[in-house]
């Protein structure tokens, strides 16, 4: 297995090296982009009602510079009391804080400018919780007991975040079900390598609610999600996205097609369920079946084909190479051992996709 | 077989380790009280044995000189683990040390309960009013110093520094001391300590720790002198 | 033969469209894969690599606080230790150690995912470096079990500026350890019979022996995949993004060949299971730019992929020797089989989206994307042969008049055959989505959305021979017409006048609209309702329906007025249906289509029988409910727990008949304190899925089930049924400074399969009728039983030393591969893979942790 490997290592050498030389251009590159910053493209825009809140492209953190207090409707009076009152409280959640990527960009904006608030970015003005802390709702908070309502969690959050992955977010199956963003995100400390999640790893995530699906993983046939080489987040964007099952891409063939390109064709001879969708096939989260097949074969083409002469008879245990007659429609990969080309193929003598 | 002979002995410690009790904190060091039990204790056996106390902390538990603090009042939970805490720190300098060192855990339950039964000090007449609530130390007492990092005491103290408005509701609050009308000498030596770091025993310590770390002397001077005033908003 | 420079060729502009697009973007959750890099060894990806915090998440309250949902967050993981480095501040962690497995070592489900070898591994190395000035950062992670399945990953960038990311990642997936293969070559596209075995002259005897004599190993597919990426903003509202990718993937995998039936016709054809290569690599680019201001945003992406397969095709050595049905008669020598594998493929896809908000945290957008997938691979030619092909009539193997059923491969065996030599296809597609989210009350939410979308299949193919003018192909290799006079494939005028074949392809149109609308209700904080309708119609191109129908009603319900209980409740019913239901659209693209077409005697055989409906397009009603609820259980333990099932209907008295699938999982998590937690989860899902269908018994043109082409005493039914349980538990515990942890996880998965039959005629061996007992296949079965316990023990200041085991057993049945233990070949059928096998294993490994 691990003899055909020269040639693979050969073309990875080559391509990382052509790789990781566009990559030492592209810092170059970058840094001079990012100065010349393009606002001359801010013309092209549609005019927005927001004063241009623009700073120099230079500063330190340059997007976190645009932060501002948040605006906390149950806290109309509260003025902005600053990090250090907040740390007099909460050293230790601050001490987590301060390890993840909001607190890195927050507090170097901050040491810049004064004016640009750190924990009162998201949790809004803090006097009045400061006077008050046991009542609900003087200071955003995103748990279940914090008083503050989910909307007004989610548009925190998307006051920074709005956009990109989020562009569907209202009206997605989530925000309907009124979750908030705090249900699968934690930034107070580093739980999960990327995403400041409220778990571990996407998946673990994912199965706080959809254990159901997480479980099916471990079925004969899976894709590698609870071998930890996959996500959840790989084929759904939880955020919402235009399509029912939350798909990254616009179909399910052309998520499948991601990893799958092969699949894609088009080919010279279709197999009309294939390029319908995969999933009239296959099932995605896991399987009994080899290769992810919603039912065994011969079964699985038995659902469709009944043309005359071989494919509709019922096979008995006695086709079986242990039977009485074996039948190569029902041994091993049955049906495809010949039909091999299952997907389409691009053979002239592929109709019935035998080649 | 050399995996499985490896295999055996991993099992093995692993097995002596589950006979080590894990969910107890250390002793030795640090003291979390987050999760304290109420206390139960008899103030009735409290009260007979009380009499070395009340050479300090005086019969109804509020003291006279301004270093001994007046009990009176105060939560039995704050009592009980402030002693403990002396206890556990054993400073030499702390004359309360040697006294506290002998007694058993009954006695310092039945100490505390007996004067959490006290009523504290009559503040009827304290100085109610617009100079009192214009004072450095209401004014801090009230909203804190934004500009020092300087958090509102009320927060946890209560408004009128009748401790946490929740004291009734969890356990945990009634480690936050009743401060109303407290000496201000000794709260001026509690708060610095509390700021320089000489007191980081206990979970409510830390918690101090942060709170007073950006008091400087004079906020302090003027915090416990509106404490002791009796004032309330 | 295309070369696996094409996509080195294709790197280097793309390398330059990067350079000027200047900022690199990752793949993050709206678009692109490899969202997650870890392993077997640790799926979470150093994560769980540091020890949890002993002071918890707040001086104010002893536990976690619980998720507007119920769930407890997790206790924070100490703080690392950093060191200055000048400006930077950098953590960093290094394990390195040695892993040994005993057992059954190359077992494909224990190295279905992974690849273990006995030595020295890099469990995870992490490094961090931190620049509190400005932001800046850079890290690094990475770890590697063997050759074949490590990954490397690393980003820098600046907090709201940029990023770049790069990783590697080596994923292996092992696909069988059973595979004894008569075939030399296996992984390359030239498969050569093992001596002494000869192609077209080999006995059932001799091969039976070859495949006993081969030593059974194990085949895998392994993906190599490099990627690259950045982000960056422009400025505040501004930001562009792009990532390259390149996969590779290597190996072998189980497959087939077909050269005609064995089962009617003893001691003929060749059903063989050959192994196909896989060389190919295939390059995703996705680039994009998106705006977000205060009233509008704006998102332009591009997204392409390039698939390029090492060989167009791979051909095999058949072993056996056909004979024609006609007495006295002899077939070809016919001595290789032929696939084309899939061919390059070029994916585009422009996609802009504007989204304006409107008043009341309304919002309006518009999505319209356009794309293409298009394919001019070069053809490989009909057949692949020397000399002749078909049948030789009283012994003669000469080309003649007196042989109408012998032909000439040259003829045939070149891309001079075809009416052209690329293939020429291409799907252009199209897509508007517009949807609208308005608010006419505070706690009402009202939303409609209408969305189009377009797939034009553009490509046609008429399969006509220049050379002789025939019409067709050449059915399985020529063997089919090599044994049975009139089917070798194609239509010719004359003798051939009658045969029934494909000639054309089959262009397959789709499009879909879809019309939604919704409102969702929040009766008070706590409870909210909600209500859709979604109507869609489907019209495929060339299928038995013109336009099929759907309306979907839901209902859901979130309750969150109890403080301990959360739930969340959807119930929904879809009716689907269409037009008249043709049961042969596809008379046009046969034989029977041409003018010069005779029909034979007796007639066109029916082509299906008319009562079957296609699922995708049968009328159907589906009733869907699920629930999921979560429990607060005091202060540090939660219960988790969800229900669901699903309940298809399909309108069709042949055919896929019901489809049900229901289900829940219950699972339990308990965090008292930073220095223990456990959780445990159980689940049951169940599916069965009921179809039916009719032995045809006649060659005849009458179509309709009753008649005497599909009499309904040859009516069979079958119920698959899947009834699966999984369980797990895992807990992590730490005393003083020694940590400890344990996994276990269960499953027990079943599958039944009954069927039942009108009469024996509905069998494909009417004998089977009266003399086989029972009416099912024996269970199927998929049982892991695996237990981890790993434990950390403090060697020093910056060293720990972490043992840790791991023991599964895994048990396997199916009755696709009974007897295959004995034998593989069976007269003309040689079978290679003998399937998954149950294992018993125990991996063994200890780290050294090096905090750097």
């Amino acid at each position: 297995m691990s003899a055909a490997n020269s040639a693979t290592r050969g073309l990875t050498q080559r391509t990382l090296l052509l790789l990781w030389s566009a990559l030492a251009m592209l810092l170059a590159c970058g840094q001079a982009g990012a100065q010349t910053a393009a606002l001359d493209l801010a013309h092209f825009l549609p005019a927005t009602s927001r004063a241009q809140a623009t700073s120099p492209a230079d500063s330190p953190a340059a997007g976190f510079a645009n932060a501002r207090v948040a605006v906390n409707p149950a806290a109309a009076g509260a003025t902005p009391v600053g990090e250090r009152m907040c740390i007099a409280c909460h050293q230790l959640e601050s001490d987590h804080f301060t390890h993840t990527f909001h607190a890195l960009g927050l507090h170097a904006a901050s040491k810049t400018d004064a004016s640009i608030p750190v924990c009162e970015t998201c949790h809004g003005a803090g006097s009045l919780h400061a006077q008050d802390p046991t009542s609900q709702g003087l200071i955003i908070g995103f748990t279940k007991t914090s008083g503050t309502p989910i909307a007004v969690q989610t548009a925190t959050c998307l006051a920074c975040h709005e956009g990109g992955p989020r562009d569907h977010w209202s009206g997605s199956v989530h925000q309907r079900n009124q979750l908030s963003c705090s249900d699968c995100h934690n930034p107070m400390a580093k739980f999960s390598g990327e995403g400041l999640l409220a778990r571990s790893s996407i998946n673990d995530t994912c199965a706080q609610c959809h254990k159901d699906v997480l479980v099916q993983f471990h079925r004969r046939s899976h894709m590698p999600l609870p071998e930890g080489q996959m996500s959840c987040v790989d084929c759904h964007n939880p955020h919402g996205s235009t399509t029912s099952p939350l798909l990254k891409t616009n179909t399910v063939n052309e998520t499948c097609y991601q990893c799958h390109a092969e699949k894609r064709g088009p080919f010279l001879f279709e197999h009309a369920p294939v390029r319908e969708n995969c999933l009239n096939c296959h099932t995605p989260h896991g399987s009994n079946q080899h290769a992810l097949l919603v039912t065994p074969l011969p079964f699985l083409c038995q659902q469709c084909h009944s043309s005359t002469r071989h494919p509709n008879d019922l096979q008995t245990p006695q086709s079986l190479i242990s039977g009485a007659h074996p039948d190569e429609r029902l041994i091993g990969r049955a049906c495809i051992t010949c039909h091999a080309n299952i997907h389409g193929s691009n053979a002239p003598s592929g109709p019935r996709f035998h080649e | 077989m050399k995996n499985s002979m490896l295999a055996a002995a991993f099992s093995l410690v692993g097995l002596g380790l589950l006979a080590c009790p894990w969910a107890r904190a250390d002793s030795d060091t640090f003291m979390d009280l987050r999760s304290i039990p109420a206390l139960q204790g008899d103030p009735a056996a409290g009260k007979a044995g009380s009499a070395t106390c009340a050479a300090c902390h005086m019969q109804n538990g509020i003291s006279v000189v301004g270093l001994f603090p007046n009990l009176a009042g105060q939560h039995a939970e704050y009592l009980y683990w402030r002693m403990r805490t002396i206890q556990q720190e054993a400073r030499a300098d702390s004359p309360m040390t040697a006294l506290l060192a002998d007694l058993d855990d009954a006695e310092l339950r039945n100490f505390s309960a007996w004067y959490a039964s006290l009523p504290p000090a009559d503040h009827s007449d304290s100085a109610n009013g617009a100079a009192a609530h214009a004072s450095e130390g209401a004014r801090i007492w009230n909203e804190g110093d934004a500009t020092r990092g300087i958090p509102p005491c009320q927060g946890c103290h209560g408004r009128n520094a009748e401790g946490h408005p929740l004291a009734a509701k969890a356990i945990r609050w009634r480690l936050v001391p009743v401060l109303r009308g407290q000496h201000a000498d000794f709260v001026i030596q509690r708060l610095k300590a509390y700021r320089d770091g000489s007191h980081t025993l206990t979970s409510s310590a830390r918690m101090m720790n942060g709170a007073a770390a950006n008091l400087d002397d004079a906020s302090i001077e003027a915090l416990a002198q509106w404490i002791e005033s009796g004032d309330s908003m | 033969m295309h070369r696996q420079s094409g996509h080195r060729v294709l790197l280097a502009p793309l390398g330059g469209l990067l350079l000027l697009a200047g900022n690199i973007a990752h793949a993050d959750s709206g678009i692109g894969v490899d969202m997650w890099r870890g392993n077997v060894l640790d799926p979470r990806g150093g994560a769980d690599s540091r020890p949890l915090d002993p002071r918890g998440t707040s001086w104010l309250s002893p536990r976690q606080r619980r998720s507007p949902s119920g769930n407890l967050y997790l206790c924070p993981a100490a703080s690392p230790e950093q060191t200055k480095l000048g400006e930077w501040l950098f953590s960093g962690s290094l394990d390195i150690g040695f892993v040994g497995v005993s057992g059954d070592e190359d077992n494909a489900l224990w190295n279905r995912y992974a690849d273990w070898e006995d030595g020295f591994i890099l469990g995870l190395l992490q490094l961090e470096f931190l620049r509190p000035r400005d932001g800046s950062y850079a890290s690094l992670r990475a770890s590697r079990i063997s050759d074949d399945d490590a990954y490397f990953d690393a980003m820098f960038g600046r907090a709201g500026s940029y990023k770049v990311h790069a990783f590697l990642r080596e994923l292996p997936n092992a696909l069988s350890d059973s595979v004894r293969s008569i075939w030399n070559g296996v992984g390359s596209n030239h498969l050569t019979l093992v001596d002494p075995l000869q192609a077209g002259a080999s006995t059932s005897g001799q091969v039976g022996a070859a495949s006993r004599a081969a030593i059974e190993r194990q085949i895998s597919v392994n993906r190599s995949k490099q990627g690259l990426g950045f982000s960056i903003y422009l400025d505040p509202r501004w930001s562009a993004h792009a990532d390259v990718s390149n996969e590779q993937r290597k190996g072998a995998r189980p497959f087939g060949g077909a050269m005609f039936f064995n089962f009617p016709f003893p001691d003929n054809g060749g059903i063989l299971e050959t192994l196909r290569p896989v060389d190919d690599a295939t390059v995703n680019l996705n680039t994009g730019l998106r705006y977000a201001g205060s009233k509008w945003r704006l998102d332009f992406a591009y997204s392409g992929s390039f698939y390029r397969d090492r060989y167009t095709r791979f051909d095999y050595e058949m072993p056996y020797a056909l004979s024609p049905v006609i007495p006295g008669a002899v077939s070809a020598p016919l001595q290789r089989g032929q696939f084309a594998t899939e061919p390059d493929n070029d994916y585009h896809n422009i996609k802009a989206a504007i989204t304006r908000k409107l008043g009341n945290a309304g919002e309006f957008s518009l999505t319209a994307s356009l794309g293409r997938m298009s394919q001019d691979d070069s053809l490989i030619a009909p057949i692949d042969c020397q000399g002749v092909f078909g049948i030789g009539l009283g012994g003669s193997l000469q080309l003649g008049p007196q042989n109408p059923f012998l032909f000439d491969c040259s003829q045939w065996n070149s891309n001079a055959a075809l009416p052209r030599t690329r293939a020429d296809m291409r799907i252009d597609t199209s897509l508007v989505d517009g949807r609208i989210v308005l608010h006419p009350l505070e706690s009402l939410s009202v939303r409609a959305g209408l969305r189009f979308n377009r797939e034009d299949y553009r490509g046609s193919w008429l399969a006509f021979n220049p050379l002789n003018g025939a019409y067709g192909y050449v059915s399985e290799n020529g063997a089919q017409g090599s044994v049975v006079p009139g089917e070798v494939g194609f239509w010719y005028p004359g003798a051939g006048a009658s045969n029934l074949t494909r000639i054309r392809n089959l262009p397959l149109d789709l499009q879909t609209t879809e019309a939604t609308l919704g409102a969702d209700w929040r009766i008070s904080e706590g409870n909210s309702i909600g209500a859709d309708l979604v109507v869609n119609r489907f019209e495929p191109g060339n299928r038995e329906r013109e336009q099929v129908d759907f309306r979907r009603i839901s209902l859901n319900w979130t309750n969150r007025a109890l403080d301990w209980l959360t739930l969340r409740a959807k119930l929904s019913h879809l009716r689907q249906s269409g037009d008249r239901y043709n049961y042969d659209p596809y008379e046009f693209t046969f034989s029977s289509s041409l003018p010069g077409f005779v029909e034979p005697e007796g007639g066109v055989p029916a082509h299906t029988v008319d009562a079957l409906r296609k699922f995708d397009l049968a009328s159907r009603d589906e009733d869907k409910f699920s629930l999921i609820a979560t429990i607060a259980l005091g202060d540090d333990m939660t219960l988790g727990a969800s229900l669901n099932g699903m309940r298809n209907d399909y309108d069709a008295s042949l055919g896929r008949q019901s489809y049900d699938t229901h289900g829940g999982t219950v699972q339990w998590d308990w965090q008292p304190n930073p220095r223990f937690m456990a959780s445990a989860y159980f689940g049951r899902d169940f599916s069965t899925l009921e179809l039916a269908n009719v032995n045809d018994q006649a060659l005849d043109p009458d179509p309709s089930l009753g008649g005497p082409t599909y009499p309904l005493d040859a009516v069979w039914s079958d119920r698959d049924r899947q009834r699966n349980a999984y369980a797990g538990a895992s807990f992590k515990a730490s005393l003083k400074r020694v940590a400890w942890d344990g996994n276990w996880t269960w499953v027990n998965a079943r599958g039944s399969n009954n069927y039942a039959f009108a009469s024996p005629s509905a069998l494909a061996y009417f004998s089977d009728g009266s003399s086989v007992p029972g009416n099912a296949f024996p269970d199927t079965r998929y049982r892991v039983n695996a237990i981890s316990m790993g434990l950390r023990v403090p060697l020093g200041e910056r060293l720990s030393l972490r043992v840790f085991d791991t023991w599964a057993r895994g048990r396997f049945e199916d009755w696709h591969y009974a007897g295959m233990d004995e034998t593989r070949v069976i007269e003309h059928r040689v079978y290679t893979d003998g399937g998954p096998r149950g294992y018993r294993n125990n991996l063994l490994g200890m780290l050294l942790q090096v905090r750097l």
